[in-house]
């Protein structure tokens, strides 16, 4: 598979001290790609800077093979931490949140027409919204506000789908909800999904990689065939295998897993490295 | 005909408050939901500065008043910009330069009745030429309005997914601030400086307590901007009231009572659900 998004010795500081520091990691197409760490080690900057809501100071960051220079968009989805927070003030009701999402279709100062009604309705179909669509977004529950916003994002049809913790503030059933529509996504529709969370627990055994910040890194260590054999895997949860990462200090001395790294909440103290869990996703 | 409308300057008075109703409630709509619903006061107080600069060399004060609007609200999105989670101190720097401005140079104004007239506006007492510029812009903010609507919502909602979505949020934002700096700079002149920021942002603030979609606020604040502008003219006229203030009064009880309305509904509608 090819990589649709690429981090190349990537550093980034928003003062002289760098938060992210020679940061490299590659997510290929159909990726379910989780980021995890500790508060405060710039996972959402790292969201931030694929975006290109803010520049690198140094190295590379591409999207589908293109440099990322600005928030031009291309092909991204992005659901934004908080977003139904947002949403709740905001005198609009579903339908309209997700027409928004429509925007590129409709294009610049046009009007949308009955085409882009019915991808809206689709749209919220796909989340099990659509008796809501004449509602206020701000009278719903967090976790029907967080659907509509994910609506609004599919609205757009994007290849690759990018998550700031998404599940914050959000009830366990919806949250369980949330990722079986983002693992449909991810399976049926082939979107390559990479989620920033601390919600490892919930979210592991649908993602097929974790990358772990520490400390400013996130070294990829995209294991080698060779390394793969050797490494120490086990059974997944949902049928996928979790590929234990050679390089980790933790070694294969004690099976450590995606819900490991959220115990330690910062599995990067040791690892500071990307997980690699052999996909076996058509068995979730 | 009723007594109002036999005189020319009072019909003249309602065809430019009925246009200005309109296109305030348009951009307050939009101010309102940016989260910048003091950025009216800001450069009604700025346009003060740029008044008494007019009177003071001479040319015409509405002119001074659109320049330092313009500039005041550059300023406005510029220094937001440079501030990240302090965005809204932007209103209040400008806002106190443009006081502070305002201030300094009244001191100088021969005629502090002139000076005082855009204090408070005089939709009464407007001229031809003012009541055509009004003309020509409301046809140019109505037709950005709704050329522009959906990129104004999405901008509202949320400005760094509309970015992603390719909205050129720069080229709409720079088109809004500028349409309200100059929406501003004009209303001053017939509704009153003190009184142009009021109008942004109540008629919204009283639609967002009964609306049930964005474009049912949208038509709401229109509503009650005219009928309160339309009402306040009438109701000033017959019993000799200043009309900026009573204008501004009775969006305030629309305020309330639409308040109390969307509040029984709320309630009838929890009943109606137990």
């Amino acid at each position: 598979m090819a990589n649709v998004i690429e981090v190349e010795n990537m550093s980034f500081g928003y003062t002289r001290d760098m938060i992210l520091e020679n940061v490299d990691f590659a997510v290929e197409e159909g990726d379910f790609a989780v980021i995890i760490g500790d508060n405060g080690v710039g996972k959402s900057t790292m969201v931030k800077l694929l975006l290109g809501a803010i520049r690198p100071t140094k190295g590379k960051i591409s999207i589908s093979g293109k440099p990322v220079t600005s928030l031009s968009g291309s092909g991204i989805g992005y659901l934004p931490q908080n977003g139904g927070n947002r949403a709740a003030a905001f005198p609009a009701t579903c339908e309209e949140i997700v027409m928004s999402g429509l925007y590129k279709k409709i294009g610049f100062m046009r009007f949308p027409g009955k085409a882009h009604k019915e991808k809206a309705d689709s749209a919220l179909r796909s989340v099990g919204m659509l008796d809501k669509k004449k509602e206020l977004i701000g009278n719903l529950s967090g976790g029907q506000q967080q659907r509509i916003m994910l609506a609004r994002v599919l609205a757009g049809d994007p290849k690759i789908l990018i998550l700031d913790e998404p599940t914050v503030g959000v009830d366990a059933e919806s949250v369980d909800r949330l990722l079986h529509i983002l693992h449909h996504l991810n399976i049926e529709k082939k979107v390559t999904i990479l989620m920033v969370t601390h919600d490892i627990e919930k979210v592991g055994p649908y993602a097929n990689r974790v990358l772990c910040l520490s400390e400013g890194a996130c070294r990829e260590e995209l294991l080698p065939d060779a390394q793969i054999v050797h490494a120490h895997t086990h059974s997944h949860p949902h049928g996928a295998e979790h590929i234990h990462c050679a390089n980790c200090e933790h070694g294969s001395s004690h099976g450590h897993d995606a819900e490991h790294c959220a115990e330690s909440s910062h599995c990067g103290d040791a690892c500071g490295h990307e997980h690699k869990h052999d996909h076996g996703k058509e068995e979730k | 005909m009723p007594l109002i409308f036999q005189y020319e300057y009072m019909q003249r008075a309602l065809f430019v408050g009925l246009l200005l109703s309109v296109i305030v409630a348009c951009l307050g709509t939009v101010m309102v939901h940016k989260r910048l619903s003091l950025i009216g006061d800001a450069l009604s107080h700025s346009s003060l500065a740029g008044v008494a600069l007019g009177l003071l060399l001479g040319f015409n004060p509405i002119v001074g008043a659109m320049a330092v609007c313009i500039v005041s609200a550059l300023s406005i999105e510029a220094i937001r910009k440079k501030l990240g989670n302090h965005s809204e101190l932007a209103v209040a720097i400008v806002m106190s330069t443009g006081i502070g401005l305002a201030g300094v140079l009244s001191g100088f104004v021969r005629s502090s009745a002139d000076f005082n007239s855009f204090l408070f506006g005089s939709i009464v007492a407007i001229s031809g030429f003012e009541a055509r510029l009004v003309m020509i812009l409301s046809v140019i903010v109505l037709l950005a309005f709704v050329l522009l609507y959906k990129e104004l919502f999405y901008i509202s909602f949320d400005e760094q997914a509309a970015a992603i979505s390719g909205v050129p949020v720069g080229f709409v934002n720079a088109v809004f601030t500028i349409l309200t700096a100059v929406t501003v700079s004009i209303a001053a002149r017939t509704v009153g400086a003190l009184i142009i920021s009021s109008l942004l942002v109540v008629p919204v603030a009283a639609a967002m307590g009964i609306a049930k979609s964005y474009k049912t606020t949208v038509l709401w604040a229109i509503f009650v901007s005219t009928v309160s502008t339309v009402g306040g003219l009438t109701l000033s006229f017959y019993f000799g009231l200043k009309p900026g203030g009573t204008i501004v009064l009775l969006s305030v009880v629309f305020f309330l009572l639409f308040r109390v309305i969307g509040y029984l509904r709320e309630k009838h509608s929890v009943k109606k659900g137990a």
